[in-house]
């Protein structure tokens, strides 16, 4: 895509290995995409490795760095992506700045991963829930909660796929138009070797009258930790709704089948490396992604996204 | 293809300079790359503005550290470019050299920036750590003419290019073990056509590209020599192009407009089409 395709990704940078910025920039920049990318951290490798050590960015050297960008007048972007972050302070710096961006360029699109727990633990500091509920979902245009995340923005919980839906209207309410439900505990149709992931976009028929188009998807489990999956979600996420703004089950259906491409080939390289019978270390279960190019720049779909019925908001 | 690489260079946010320059063309030729950032900065220094962070030689000794922890410190390829720093300079020596001793194969790929056109444009204190420490290490080393004078401490006659001043000279040499154990060197030389403009991050996307085609062609220096320099022919032409597009008739394009159209280069980085051929001197 040549126009309209500048990222600012504000996420953590690993020396070795794909989480966060690493994670979302090679997809994006296969995908034809000019990525900007602010590095939140510094660090050798993720935490899920036996050691780990490293900097933080903090939210005054943020503002530096974006300045630097402002002061030369190429503050302008078509998309904003942002993942995990454990600061108060950064995560505000951050909503000033897209604020300040959206100023800039009304059209801007902020693609948020609201990363706070999951399983209903947190493991982000609890001070974040506010910050992250009052002031940065309000900015979002797409956002990619897993169930937990829905249930703390909300204060709602999911029970059944009726209450998934209440939540993600809630959660449109509060902002993002576009809403993925990422992975939730809700039953799959096809059996317990299945998750459930649903999404909702708002649209406005012909009409002039708005709806919401909700679509369902049974993605098959992986008996493993992968970590960086998630922002590699956000961003192929932000990549196909550029591609199918208007289609949220085709945007879906691409972005989950790369996941599940990519997430094929770590396995199975990581169970080679590991040998028979032993469980793959987190440095083997890296996601293997340069070896992934061919299917981030053409995912064969191998999910189908069902549309569910459409409601009147 | 199962190879990694450890590149310690600057970070820009926007932009392509250091490791921005370096990674994707390596990552898209399917190389594994670990980067570190010596610095973050939000652009290049040719901006009218720039401003940010820059890692110190304990931070760059912290982050090797961690990875030295979970014993995955195994390195094919490690490649360095533009430092300001004499201590920085010095940990990334240490950690080579322990890289080596883990990997006895492995190949450092050094672009020693000391300056141009005849003036240092880091620190001078720079140059006797390259030249006693650094360049000793090297196994692929990138010199312009001026950085490989101060090294050798003696000039390099200037070689006109025979096709004319709209050209200009690159040489190469590669020392190499003929089978049956003698050795012999084979030196290249390759004319280029000149760009009239100042594009920056050039010389990171050369030393990058020069990594992977000495990877497919060890011991053919002529063949990686015109992948390379043809790589870095598509990419400047189109940024020129685009450069002039966006600066409009009878303008001259700005930094930010001359920046490397580096991903809509994908296509000639993953299988550059031969534009210059090296001839082989000797």
């Amino acid at each position: 895509p040549e126009e309209k395709c500048r990222v600012l990704s504000i996420q953590s940078h690993v020396v070795r290995g794909y989480v966060g910025n690493k994670s979302a920039t090679f997809p994006l920049q296969v995908l034809g995409f000019e990525v900007d990318s602010i590095n939140s951290v510094q660090f050798s490798n993720h935490t899920g490795y036996a050691h780990w050590k490293g900097q933080v960015l903090t939210a005054d050297e943020l503002n530096v760095l974006y300045e630097g960008i402002k002061l030369n007048k190429v503050n302008h972007y078509d998309y904003i992506l942002t993942g995990y972050s454990r600061d108060t302070s950064f995560l505000e710096t951050v909503v000033d700045i897209i604020q300040e961006l959206k100023k800039a360029n009304p059209s801007l699109v902020y693609v948020c991963d609201p990363v706070m727990g999951d399983h209903g633990a947190m493991y982000v500091p609890e001070n974040l829930l506010p910050v992250y509920r009052d002031k940065v979902v309000p900015l979002a245009d797409i956002l990619t909660p897993n169930q937990f995340e829905a249930e703390l923005l909300t204060g709602r919980k999911v029970n059944t796929q009726e209450d998934a839906f209440e939540v993600m209207d809630l959660l449109h309410k509060m902002g993002p138009e576009t809403v993925v439900l990422t992975s939730s505990d809700l039953p799959s149709k096809k059996g317990d070797q299945f998750l459930v992931a649903l999404g909702s976009q708002k649209i406005v028929k012909p009409d002039g009258s708005k709806t919401s188009q909700k679509i369902c998807m049974d993605i098959p489990k992986v008996d493993a930790v992968f970590v960086g999956t998630g922002d590699l979600f956000a961003a192929m996420l932000l990549a196909w709704t550029h591609h199918h703004p208007k289609d949220l089950k085709a945007a879906c259906e691409k972005t989950v089948s790369v996941m599940h491409h990519v997430i094929k080939r770590t396995i199975t390289y990581a169970n080679e490396m590991a040998g028979p019978g032993k469980r793959p270390s987190p440095a083997q279960l890296e996601l293997r992604m340069v070896q992934s190019k061919a299917d981030i720049e053409n995912p064969a779909i191998v999910v189908e996204a069902k549309v569910l019925h459409k409601s009147s908001q | 293809m199962e190879c990694r690489v450890l590149s310690i260079q600057s970070h820009v946010v926007r932009g392509y300079v250091g490791n921005k320059s370096a990674s994707f063309p390596l990552q898209v030729l399917g190389f594994e790359v670990d980067s570190i950032n010596s610095v973050q900065f939000s652009n290049h220094t040719g901006y009218s503005h720039w401003k940010g962070q820059v890692l110190t030689a304990d931070e760059l000794h912290v982050l090797y550290e961690g990875i030295k922890l979970n014993n995955v410190h195994q390195y094919d390829y490690v490649l360095t470019g533009y430092t300001r720093d004499t201590s920085f300079l010095e940990m990334v020596v240490d950690i080579v050299q322990e890289l080596k001793r883990a990997n006895p194969n492995l190949v450092y790929v050094c672009d020693p920036v000391l300056g141009d056109h005849g003036s240092m444009y880091v620190p001078q204190n720079l140059y006797p750590v390259y030249k006693n420490k650094v360049v000793p290490v090297a196994d692929i080393i990138t010199p312009n003419q001026f950085e490989a004078e101060t090294r050798a401490n003696n000039l390099i006659s200037l070689t006109d290019s025979l096709l004319g001043d709209r050209f200009l000279v690159s040489l190469g040499s590669q020392r190499q073990v003929r089978p049956d154990g003698s050795r012999a060197t084979q030196r290249v030389r390759i004319e280029v056509p000149k760009v009239d403009a100042v594009f920056v991050g050039t010389g990171d996307l050369f030393a990058a590209m020069l990594l992977a085609w000495t990877h497919h062609y060890p011991n053919d220096l002529k063949m990686a020599c015109e992948k390379t320099f043809s790589v870095m022919h598509h990419v400047i032409q189109r940024t020129i192009s685009y450069a002039h597009e966006l600066a409009g008739p009878g303008r001259r394009p700005s930094p930010p407009q001359l920046e490397l159209r580096m991903v809509q280069s994908k296509a000639d980085i993953e299988d550059p089409a031969i534009v210059t051929e090296a001839t082989v001197i000797s």
